[in-house]
């Protein structure tokens, strides 16, 4: 879920988790209690005392700024120019998802999002319309981090991000190579360029925040524990992207040639 | 005429060798149609409820005997406190699955009571050990559609669901994940989650 996405916060990201992580480390139970330190094990979550700090700052700010931003976005904006609004960021972030479909070696894939970017950025005006779905190329996702999965990365233990929330050090990781890989971090740093990136960073946190306003919030409201359940629904969803991302591609023929 | 025979005889043979392949493989590939039915079947009434007309607690109520019917709450139940059920007491077990039965019915009912116009597309069924997963896409308004998996056993004799895996993330583990969690940081004390379930459920 590497929403928020502020470039230079990120920056200061990696300094400011190892000051924290040397501060607060979870106890491992004692050798003498096999199942607490099973449990300890499959968690995978070394510096829990510190992430909870984060997971705590970020839901704060999320209570106090983003979540009111999304609603007010919801709110205000019909839900045709949202969607329009959406496809034009995912439009925006096809040259990264090339890239990606060509690193798990899914041709289909990147035939897909070559289509998809060709025919939406002229026919579906600079992505607005996702005209190329009708015609059979359907959208699909995926990031340098699930790349890593699939190359055969492990994803090392649990970390909890301010700005970026749930990850680990191959989501991390997966998030600094996209940035690399997308031609608007290196389009040279005009004034109107730059506020481009900004706006484009900021509308991605918004559009991502207000597509999970229903689920994230009750998760957050029916669970004992919301940290925890998030870091066990981030997991696994992370392991089954992994998981589909390695499988053989299926035969997607164009919607005019299926029986 | 010998050789002709002795062909035609090869031939059948080759024939009932492909046809016993194709038979003795099928039920890796074929579609489990008794859950894909059971399944559908439920998801329309599910659906017909939330589409339906009544406010949020009318329809609630409404689905309570559905998911009585079609949901295996004791199996989820004991799959959720994990290492920890073998631990609890006769009494402590009856009383902790006496509350999740009404959390997770709170739960479906806040998930489904507030949507309108939701529908849904099958997508087709694979085993999952001794259970069958049936997939759906789950289309609600101005929402992203999603992935639901719906985990079916036949355990207790008829079909019945036992976890809901929503883009990729089993709900069950999530939950024995948060139990989990909540039972490390209260001395594994199995009162003091019944007691916190009890509270979330009264709403206080």
């Amino acid at each position: 879920m590497t929403m928020g996405a502020l470039k230079s916060a990120t920056a200061m990201v990696p300094p400011l988790v190892l000051a924290l992580a040397l501060g607060g480390c979870a106890t491992k139970p004692p050798a003498s209690d096999a199942d607490a330190v099973a449990d300890y094990e499959q968690t995978n979550d070394p510096i829990e005392p510190t992430n909870r700090v984060f997971y705590k700052i970020d839901d704060a700010l999320d209570t106090y700024t983003l979540k009111p931003i999304a609603q007010g976005y919801v709110y205000i904006t019909p839900e045709p120019v949202r969607t329009g609004i959406h496809n034009l960021l995912s439009n925006l972030s096809s040259p990264v998802l090339f890239a990606n479909d060509v690193a798990q070696a899914h041709p289909r894939h990147a035939g897909d999002t070559f289509m998809r970017f060709l025919i939406n950025s002229t026919v579906g005006v600079v992505g607005v319309f996702d005209v190329a779905k009708s015609m059979g190329y359907k959208a699909h996702g995926t990031d340098f981090g699930v790349t890593l999965g699939v190359w055969g990365v492990g994803e090392g233990p649990y970390l909890y991000l301010p700005f970026l929330g749930p990850g680990s050090p191959r989501s991390v990781t997966g998030f600094a190579a996209d940035q690399a890989l997308d031609p608007f971090t290196w389009v040279p740093h005009g004034y109107e360029l730059k506020t481009m990136n900004w706006a484009r960073f900021g509308m991605t946190a918004i559009d991502t925040r207000s597509r999970l306003l229903g689920d994230l919030d009750k998760i957050k409201a029916t669970a004992l524990d919301p940290y925890a359940s998030i870091r066990s629904l981030y997991r696994q969803h992370v392991q089954s992207q992994v998981d589909e991302a390695k499988q053989p591609e299926k035969l997607t023929p164009p919607s005019w040639q299926a029986p | 005429m010998t050789m002709w025979i002795g062909r035609r005889d090869l031939l059948l043979t080759g024939a009932a060798l492909v046809l016993a392949a194709a038979i003795g493989a099928s039920p890796a590939f074929a579609e489990d149609a008794e859950a894909s039915a059971f399944l559908k079947t439920f998801a329309e009434q599910m659906a017909a409820v939330v589409n339906g007309p009544g406010d949020t607690n009318a329809k609630g109520q409404a689905l309570t005997p559905l998911i009585d019917t079609n949901v295996d709450v004791a199996t989820i139940a004991r799959f959720c406190l994990g290492r920890f059920w073998n631990g609890a007491s006769p009494a402590q077990q009856a009383r902790y699955v006496t509350v999740f039965h009404k959390v997770m019915l709170n739960n479906i009912r806040g998930h489904l009571g507030e949507y309108q116009g939701v529908s849904f597309d099958m997508t087709g069924t694979r085993p999952q050990g001794d259970d069958v997963v049936v997939g759906t896409i789950i289309n609600r308004p101005n929402q992203p559609p999603a992935n639901v998996g719906w985990v079916v056993s036949r355990g207790t004799g008829s079909p019945k669901v036992v976890d809901v895996v929503a883009e990729g993330a089993s709900l069950r583990l999530q939950q024995r994940d948060d139990y989990a969690s909540y039972l490390r940081q209260h001395g594994n004390n199995i009162d003091a989650l019944i007691t916190a379930l009890e509270r979330q459920v009264s709403g206080g």
